[in-house]
């Protein structure tokens, strides 16, 4: 008897292979088609120093000699520079994984592939999970030269603090921030030309997460809803232990631990509303549709 | 028998109005079609005032802003939003019409080409004058204070400035029929490059002197500071470019003059795409 009689697989089902494979064929298409694309990494490298210049020089211009005093007493650290290029290149991150994942089902929306996606016996979340290692992997590594860049033009030692621990809450925050995308593709499915609101979403997702102040400067209301999204913790993470900021309950572990419960909320939460939305668009005009 | 060619009769003054009186409408009907990106707009406006208040608020002590703060952080921003709309808008249009299949129909009809470029940024100003009053209205109730002088000659000079970036605007949409998909990296990086230099969102006293040199060969930049200095009522330091009489010439002469070079630079491109067979191209 062969082993292919033997498989316990239905016809038709790929093998875990073959959809390892397909995840990586999702990840080499699209590193390839961004290779094209010179200017738009490019930007990627320059979007978070832009970002993290404007309230640094209006700082500058508004407290003058005074600016990382007056920082240090409302904020927990002088370093405005350093607290401004870890927000704005944590905001590139967590934004990108929104629009990466937004971007990709619209794309196969307008090119007519979405519904091909769904017949084929590959399951989608295998082509999801290689676009959101793509974009992982680009952001990651385009935050990160942008932070080392952006320190070495305004004058800061990148490299200080805890590293590790602040390694440790970005690796955290990841996984419940593309839980947390599976939002944003539900919100594409049913509204089709959701750009409009995905621009407001990444405004929202900026004042939210602090990227250029501390969340307790906010009203008491908007911290709660502040520290129900992810990223606000993986933001504060990163600071406290590279600037020392000042962690959310006092030790490292005790912030990480609420990320690790979120790693398993945002995912299960993300997959559950995908679904919901997903029946009710197949059930209804299709995911063709657009 | 000679056969004699029929020039195509010129369009008048009344149909070149009414031509960009029908686009405007079609630009307006298709805004009012998607009542959320409305109501997405203003709420962005409203978050993104939010996070630069908070984020200048973190600098100042008794958390709250001074007035020449306020009014360089207000009106840098709605300057910002009037510039980036008359800048790009027109180019993004032109490259929508390529990618839709539609450009090459628009130049076979005898509808004044003009008027089509200046229509798709009709409704923005529009509807961008109406987000900058509601965030200068938001702004001033976080920031307590916002000073307002010399409107009238404010609105003037912004319409030089209006009018300048619309030259720019016509040579963006030139670049846009030669370099194609490269254009919008092109305008992200442009837009960067003019929220630093422009200083649209802080005084050009905070760039370093090198810096500010090279804002001093921008017109726009000009724009950004003296259009602020004006409703600020020239105080001290301001405006920091160049004395207010030096600035006020730059932008009535960058107002008067970018409109024909940019359109000129367009004419040129459109030309070329035409002769090569590329203006549906994309």
């Amino acid at each position: 008897m062969t082993a292919t009689a033997l498989s316990t697989r239905k016809p038709g089902q790929a093998s875990p292979a073959a959809l390892l494979s397909a995840t990586f064929a999702t990840v080499r298409a699209r590193l390839l088609i961004v290779s094209r694309y010179k200017g738009q990494l490019f930007n990627e490298i320059l979007t978070p120093i832009v970002l993290a210049a404007m309230p640094i020089l209006l700082g500058r211009a508004t407290a003058g000699d005074q600016a990382a005093e007056v920082f240090l007493a409302n904020t927990g650290t002088a370093n405005y520079v350093g607290f401004m290029l870890i927000g704005s290149a944590t905001f590139v991150i967590v934004s990108n994984a929104f629009w990466h994942i937004a971007n990709w089902l619209r794309w196969e929306m307008e090119t007519g592939t979405l519904e091909s996606i769904y017949l084929t016996p590959t399951h989608r979340v295998f082509v999801a999970a290689g676009t959101g290692i793509y974009s992982t992997g680009r952001s990651t590594v385009g935050a990160f030269v942008a932070y080392l860049i952006g320190s070495a033009i305004m004058g800061i030692n990148p490299f200080q603090g805890d590293l590790l621990i602040a390694f440790l809450f970005i690796l955290s925050g990841l996984i419940p921030l593309f839980g947390m995308t599976l939002f944003y593709g539900a919100l594409v499915l049913k509204l089709k030309e959701a750009n409009a609101m995905l621009n407001l979403m990444q405004w929202v997702v900026n004042f939210l997460m602090g990227v250029f102040f501390p969340i307790t400067v906010m009203p008491i209301a908007a911290q709660w809803v502040a520290k129900l999204f992810p990223p606000t913790w993986m933001t504060n993470g990163v600071r406290s232990a590279m600037l020392g900021v000042g962690y959310f309950f006092k030790e490292w572990y005790f912030d990480l631990a609420v990320l690790w419960f979120f790693m398993l909320a945002a995912p299960m939460l993300g997959i559950w509303a995908f679904k919901k939305i997903e029946n009710s668009v197949r059930r209804n005009e299709g995911v063709g549709q657009f | 028998m000679t056969a004699i060619t029929p020039v195509p009769p010129k369009a008048t003054n009344a149909q070149v109005l009414s031509t960009f009186w029908a686009m405007v409408r079609k630009e307006l009907t298709i805004l009012s079609r998607y009542p959320v990106d409305f109501i997405a707009s203003f709420a962005q406006i409203f978050i993104i005032v939010s996070i630069f208040t908070l984020a200048g608020l973190t600098f100042s002590t008794g958390g709250a802003a001074s007035e020449t703060t306020s009014g360089v952080v207000v009106y840098g921003f709605i300057m910002f939003m009037f510039v980036s709309d008359t800048l790009w808008t027109i180019g993004f249009n032109v490259r929508h019409e390529q990618v839709q299949g539609t450009l090459e129909q628009l130049y076979l009809s005898p509808a004044s080409k003009f008027a089509s470029l200046i229509a798709r940024v009709t409704h923005l100003l529009i509807w961008t004058s109406l987000l900058s009053f509601t965030s200068a209205v938001i702004m001033r109730s976080m920031l307590g204070s916002l000073p307002v002088y010399n409107a009238g000659r404010a609105l003037v000079l912004l319409a030089f400035i209006l009018s300048g970036t619309f030259g720019i605007g016509f040579a963006f949409a030139a670049l846009t029929l030669r370099v194609k998909e490269t254009a919008n990296s092109l305008v992200n990086m442009f837009q960067f490059v003019f929220m630093i230099l422009g200083a649209c969102f802080f005084p050009f006293s905070a760039l370093p002197e090198w810096m500010r040199w090279i804002s001093r060969l921008i017109p726009t930049a000009y724009g950004v500071d003296i259009f602020r200095s004006t409703l600020m009522d020239y105080p001290p330091g301001f405006p920091e470019l160049a004395p207010v009489n030096v600035e006020i010439i730059i932008v009535v002469a960058f107002g008067l003059i970018m409109p024909f070079v940019g359109y000129w630079l367009f004419r040129r491109a459109e030309h070329h795409a035409r002769e090569k067979g590329s203006l549906g191209e994309y």
